[in-house]
């Protein structure tokens, strides 16, 4: 509603200068195409022949089409079965983290609250210090033996320090009174926090739960770490890096020296238009997720209505 | 009743006899690991149905997907061992972790004949120092004659069509092969479709930096032995005398020849930062003319080109060498070697396996004849055909095999890649390797590389090189192990890498001879101490093989 | 911290309150956090007990026997290679040049986006600009390179508008590496950067803007005078934490953008760590350097805190 209004109101000012709507959409309409020739290039070698992508020099057209990648990659189950994977891990891991994540920055957005800086500190150091690959594999391989077994996806990532402190700063900014005025009615923290703030954390929930879910999402390397030799628990961007892999991998070899026989497994490379056609496939989900957050970042009017 | 009391008598003794033979083949699920990317196979693959089949086993495959040293470290660190264990190009960090067993303790002439054989000649390099053997080299082994249809090692490469537009010369030295190069741009600077030739590539990008640093041991006459440089004559007290090369002025003649070729405009500077897929794009687009490279390094290209019918811009290798102006003597190329069993290299059993002796005796019954048949060849009557006593394939059966997709369903690659297995001839006279029947080669040989073989007067492509040499007692030297001075090794290779290309792009003769001074000073300490341990090891692995 | 209680129950005398009522008040606060502290403790803080390593001769043959402890030996090495000082300045320097032309480029990108009334093009340029962020590094790189040649499109461009004459060697000299990667990274994560001052954006009350509207406010004035103030705590909180990340320059893109021409400048220290630590197992090395870096990110992070306190701004602490 408000919003609304605010455009009506801002029109005044906004006749005045024609100038900069027009300078602006003509920076951002380069800025676009500057950002999308890449991405459009990438679909446009997934859809070509492979053996000639490999000449390279193809830009937003495919050179010789070819539906090839796809059909190679959608045939396989693996893939699908990494979808479901990918897909279960990321909704898991965005409801669990936003819950732990949100109820810990309410209560470090308290003042009064006696354990505040002592918390804030001991959670912000875990953004800085970090025991390094091998204790951390330790610990969830041997002491917890998460490997293995789904869960491992989930576990190590219920909380964030980051998402946190994006939070909690953003229930600082809401106006003192609401939780107020809960309390003199007799309100505990807990509801406070569910049935008042909460819901008018949505715009930077909203934020969060983009950041943890392509967080989630994007992860590979615990794949690696943990459930490399488990085909069904491989999640789709693990699909990707294997895939890439060819151009990394072997970078492993620096120390010996190549020998022909050694090296003809290295020899074998994945097609640079399979390659690009996981990148289409392992990112195309999850793209869909922001235009569909997109709707909750436009929501200040609620504050406004409040304030007013 | 006596009927049905014999009938349930007769069943209950069919079922213990399957409970019993079940027992004995009881099926398993064996988890492996390879140290290099891949695909898995399919869900029904025909060969792993029938492994499954016949021995009961399963395999559960983990590829590398991230940076081998790190995964092989966590695998380590957490002794989170797979029961088949492939550490890539990195293995020997498995033995030195205690990760693997000594499969010695299992195979013997009685129990596993076919591994014996397999081995025994060798067993002398194999083996550690305390006679212990990890891993059973994944290839090497040869069986009767010896193949050798093309260079699948390193070589100088020359596009096809630069020879043909000289009338088929031979190209023996690095001063012919530059000088028609040359002569080739300036009367030929592009290509049909107007695109730039480029007429040398050297690909420095990371490992395939032996692109750069490897070709001055060839040019001197010896075959791969990685950085070093070996006489292979012993002195009076049996030492074969090892030293870098890329110090000596034996190797400051090839970069001056490179920096005359690169201030002649054959050498993009671009080719220093290019990346691997730059290189294999360059190469498949048929505008290179030449570089020093290892044949398998660039398949795709190869594959490439001639999917898109360019088989003029394919590449044939040539051995050359210093001619005898440079003042080094008369130089006779050696760039084939005797097949060099690849030592430390395969699967080996983890000290968590559970079931080594099932493990062992896999590997035995897949090295029996007929399983290497399976493995290499195929079924016969679906993936070759048999006419009198040859294995041949048709076309499409040849062409299939470089299908990902089709070896996914249809080979058993994963573990044959990292498995024990027979190469040469098969008792019977065909080869072991499809690619190395002498029919499929020709048969499937493309018109315009038969033409021009002929017009050499040559059958195969490795007509062009010498016979190879017997291998030496070493083995190859780059097969050594440089974990106990790494930190120097990295510092040795990395200093050539650095300063390499700044000579080559020296602008003058004087600019050069200030770069390879400081070139040569700044590595001198490092040259020592590798050369010092390559020499010890070396002199040991003499010793050893003399046992 | 009572007086703030207090401001909240008023109805309450502060001073009678004893530790224990406030406790007992707070209990609903507790049962809230309590749940991550253990997290982070299990998590974050026991295998911490890890850096003991760093004072060990851990590789590959002693990781299973038991390494023997070498006392500062690992940091000394460390001290003492010439590469861990070149990766230490190429960090520091490409951290320094994301931070600051990151934030700018993505502050930018939101205000620009935020004064667009077009709800359809703006979602439309929200949603392209962040694209980018999901193409692997790998992809990204290898366009990027082919962008960057002697012969490509930039040194074309660039030739043609005469603003150089001969074609530069972008990806062979090492004084361009630093700016390379700035702008790779700026380009692939502007949009998604700037996706938390859009939302921030939205939490400015809109009658603010009317308010300065009515007070004849021109658009740059509203910018200066509400926009940016309106996202003043999350980009010192940003900030404030980005500072102490100074020292993680990143890795993947150095490790596929450098070559050994520009080697002493691509270097940062977790590729450091990853080729003179992970790769050939010293593992001590690698978590000597990880502390390392720990305490330096810590120590930037306490002095950026400390900063804003000083200058009255929202801090991280």
């Amino acid at each position: 509603m408000t919003s609304v209004t605010y455009n009506k109101k801002a029109k005044k000012p906004m006749q005045q200068d024609v100038v900069f709507p027009i300078v602006n959409g003509i920076i951002l309409c380069i800025l676009m195409f500057v950002t999308l020739f890449p991405v459009v290039n990438t679909v446009a070698i997934s859809f070509n022949d492979g053996i000639d992508a490999v000449r390279g020099g193809i830009g937003l057209w495919p050179r010789k089409f070819s539906t090839e990648a796809y059909n190679t990659l959608l045939s396989d189950k693996l893939t699908w079965n990494a979808f479901g994977i990918s897909v279960a891990r990321t909704v898991i891991t965005t409801i669990l983290n936003l819950f732990f994540t949100s109820m810990l920055a309410f209560a470090l957005s308290r003042k009064e609250y006696v354990f505040r800086k002592f918390i804030t500190l001991a959670v912000v150091l875990t953004m800085y210090v970090n025991a390094g690959l091998i204790p951390n594999f330790l610990l969830i391989h041997r002491t917890l033996k998460l490997s293995k077994t789904f869960w491992v996806y989930i576990i190590p990532t219920m909380f964030s320090c980051f998402n946190m402190i994006v939070i909690r700063t953003y229930i600082q900014g809401l106006p003192e009174a609401l939780a107020e005025s809960a309390r003199i009615d007799g309100a505990n923290d807990m509801r406070i926090f569910w049935q008042i703030i909460f819901p008018l954390c949505t715009p930077v929930l909203a934020t969060v739960a983009l950041f943890v879910a392509v967080g989630s999402w994007n992860q590979w390397f615990d794949t690696q770490l943990y459930n490399g030799g488990k085909k069904y628990l491989h999640t789709l961007q693990y699909l990707l890096k294997m895939k890439l892999a060819t151009s990394m991998n072997t970078a492993n070899a620096a120390n010996a020296s190549v020998d022909a026989l050694a090296s003809q497994a290295a020899a074998k490379s994945t097609p640079v238009t399979i390659r690009c056609a996981i990148t289409v496939v392992s990112a195309l989900p999850i793209l869909l997720v922001y235009p569909f957050l997109q709707r909750y970042f436009v929501t200040g009017m609620v504050l406004g209505g409040v304030k007013g | 009743m006596r009927k049905i009391i014999a009938a349930i008598l007769a069943l209950a003794m069919i079922l213990s006899l399957c409970s019993f033979a079940v027992a004995e083949q009881e099926p398993i699920t064996v988890t492996v690991f390879r140290g290099d990317p891949g695909d898995q196979p399919t869900e029904d693959n025909k060969i792993y149905k029938m492994i499954e089949e016949q021995f009961g086993i399963k395999f559960e495959i983990e590829f590398l997907a991230g940076d081998l040293d790190e995964t092989l470290g966590t695998k380590i660190a957490g002794e989170d061992y797979p029961d088949l264990f492939d550490g890539g190009n990195s293995a020997e960090k498995l033995i030195n972790a205690g990760a693997l067993i000594n499969l010695l303790d299992y195979i013997n002439e009685e129990s596993t004949p076919n591994l014996w054989n397999h081995i025994k000649d060798l067993l002398p390099q194999l083996v550690n120092e305390n006679g212990e053997l990890f891993i059973i080299p994944n290839y090497g082994i040869n069986y009767n004659a010896q193949i050798q249809m093309a260079c699948n090692g390193p070589a100088f490469f020359i596009q096809k069509q630069v020879l043909a537009w000289d009338n088929y010369p031979q190209i023996k030295t690095l001063d012919q092969y530059f000088d028609l190069i040359e002569r080739f741009i300036a009367a030929n600077p592009t290509d049909e479709n107007g695109a730039k030739y480029e007429g040398f590539a050297i690909l420095c990008e990371d490992w395939r930096h032996f692109c750069l640093i490897n070709p001055v041991q060839h040019l001197m006459g010896q075959p791969n032995e990685g950085e070093v440089y070996i006489n292979r004559t012993a002195d009076e007290n049996g030492i074969y005398a090892v030293e870098t090369f890329i110090d000596k002025p034996y190797a400051k003649a090839y970069y001056a020849k490179l920096n005359e070729a690169y201030n002649k405009g054959l050498i993009n500077p671009d080719t220093f930062t290019m990346t691997y897929d730059q290189y294999i794009a360059k190469l498949s687009a048929g505008t290179v003319l030449g570089m020093f490279d290892q044949t398998w390094d660039f398949g795709t290209a190869t594959a490439a080109l001639e999917t898109a019918g360019m088989y003029k811009n394919t590449y044939i290798a040539l051995p050359l060498v210093y001619d005898e102006s440079y003042g080094f003597g008369t130089i006779s190329e050696q760039y084939l070697n005797g097949a060099v069993p690849n030592k430390d290299r395969g699967f080996g059993i983890s000290v968590n396996c559970e079931y080594p002796e099932r493990m062992i005796q896999l590997f035995e019954a897949l090295l029996s004849d007929e399983w290497q048949k399976i493995l290499q060849w195929g079924i016969e009557g679906e993936d070759y055909y048999v006419e009198n006593g040859r294995m041949l394939m048709t076309q499409e059966q040849y062409s299939q095999r470089n299908d990902a997709t089709w070896k996914m369903a249809n080979t058993a690659l994963t573990i044959w890649e990292s498995a024990p297995k027979k190469q040469g001839t098969q008792d019977d006279g065909n080869a072991w390797a499809p690619a190395d029947q002498g029919e499929n080669y020709f048969a499937l040989m493309s018109d315009y590389d038969k033409e021009f073989l002929t017009a050499y007067g040559y059958l195969k492509p490795a007509d062009f090189f010498n016979a190879p040499c017997e291998l030496a007692p070493w083995g190859e030297a780059w097969q050594i192990d440089k974990a106990p001075i790494q930190d120097d090794y990295d510092k040795f290779l990395l200093i050539q890498d650095q300063q390499l290309p700044k000579i080559i792009m020296s602008a003058d003769q004087a600019e050069l001879d200030t770069n390879w001074d400081a070139f040569v000073t700044e590595i001198a300490p490092y040259a020592q101490i590798y050369t010092d341990f390559m020499q010890a090891e070396v002199t040991k692995l003499v010793e050893q093989t003399a046992e | 911290m009572t007086g703030a209680a207090t401001n909240i129950k008023p109805m309450q005398p502060a001073k009678k309150k004893s530790i224990w009522k406030t406790l007992w008040d707070q209990k609903w606060l507790m049962v809230m956090s309590i749940p991550v502290l253990l997290y982070v403790m299990l998590f974050n803080y026991y295998p911490l007990w890890g850096w003991r390593y760093a004072f060990q001769n851990l590789d590959i043959s002693t990781i299973k026997k038991g390494a023997d402890w070498i006392g500062f030996g690992n940091f000394k090495w460390l001290f003492n290679e010439k590469y861990f000082w070149l990766g230490f300045r190429n960090t520091l320097a490409m951290s320094v040049i994301n931070l600051v032309f990151g934030t700018l480029a993505s502050i930018l990108l939101a205000i620009l986006l935020n004064e667009v009334r077009n709800r359809g093009f703006k979602r439309t340029v929200q949603t392209v600009t962040y694209l980018p962020h999901f193409l692997s590094m790998v992809i990204v790189v290898g366009m990027a390179q082919n962008m960057f040649v002697s012969d490509g499109p930039v040194n074309q461009m660039l030739l043609a508008a005469k603003i150089i004459d001969q074609p530069v060697w972008w990806l062979g000299e090492g004084k361009y590496f630093w700016f390379l990667v700035g702008l790779i990274n700026i380009w692939k994560e502007v949009g998604w950067n700037s996706i938390i001052y859009i939302s921030t954006m939205t939490s400015i009350d809109p009658t603010l803007y009317e308010a300065a509207a009515i007070d004849g406010a021109g658009r740059f004035q509203r910018i200066l005078n509400v926009t940016l103030p309106g996202i003043k705590s999350t980009f010192v909180v940003l900030l404030i934490m980005n500072i102490g990340h100074l020292m993680e320059a990143g890795f993947e893109l150095q490790y596929l953008l450098g070559n050994k021409q520009v080697y002493d400048f691509s270097q940062t220290l977790d590729v450091f760590v990853l080729e003179y630590g992970i790769q050939n197992n010293k593992y001590g090395r690698a978590i000597a350097a990880g502390m390392f870096k720990s305490v330096i990110g810590i120590i930037l992070l306490f002095a950026a805190n400390f900063v804003a306190k000083k200058l009255d701004e929202d801090t991280l602490l």
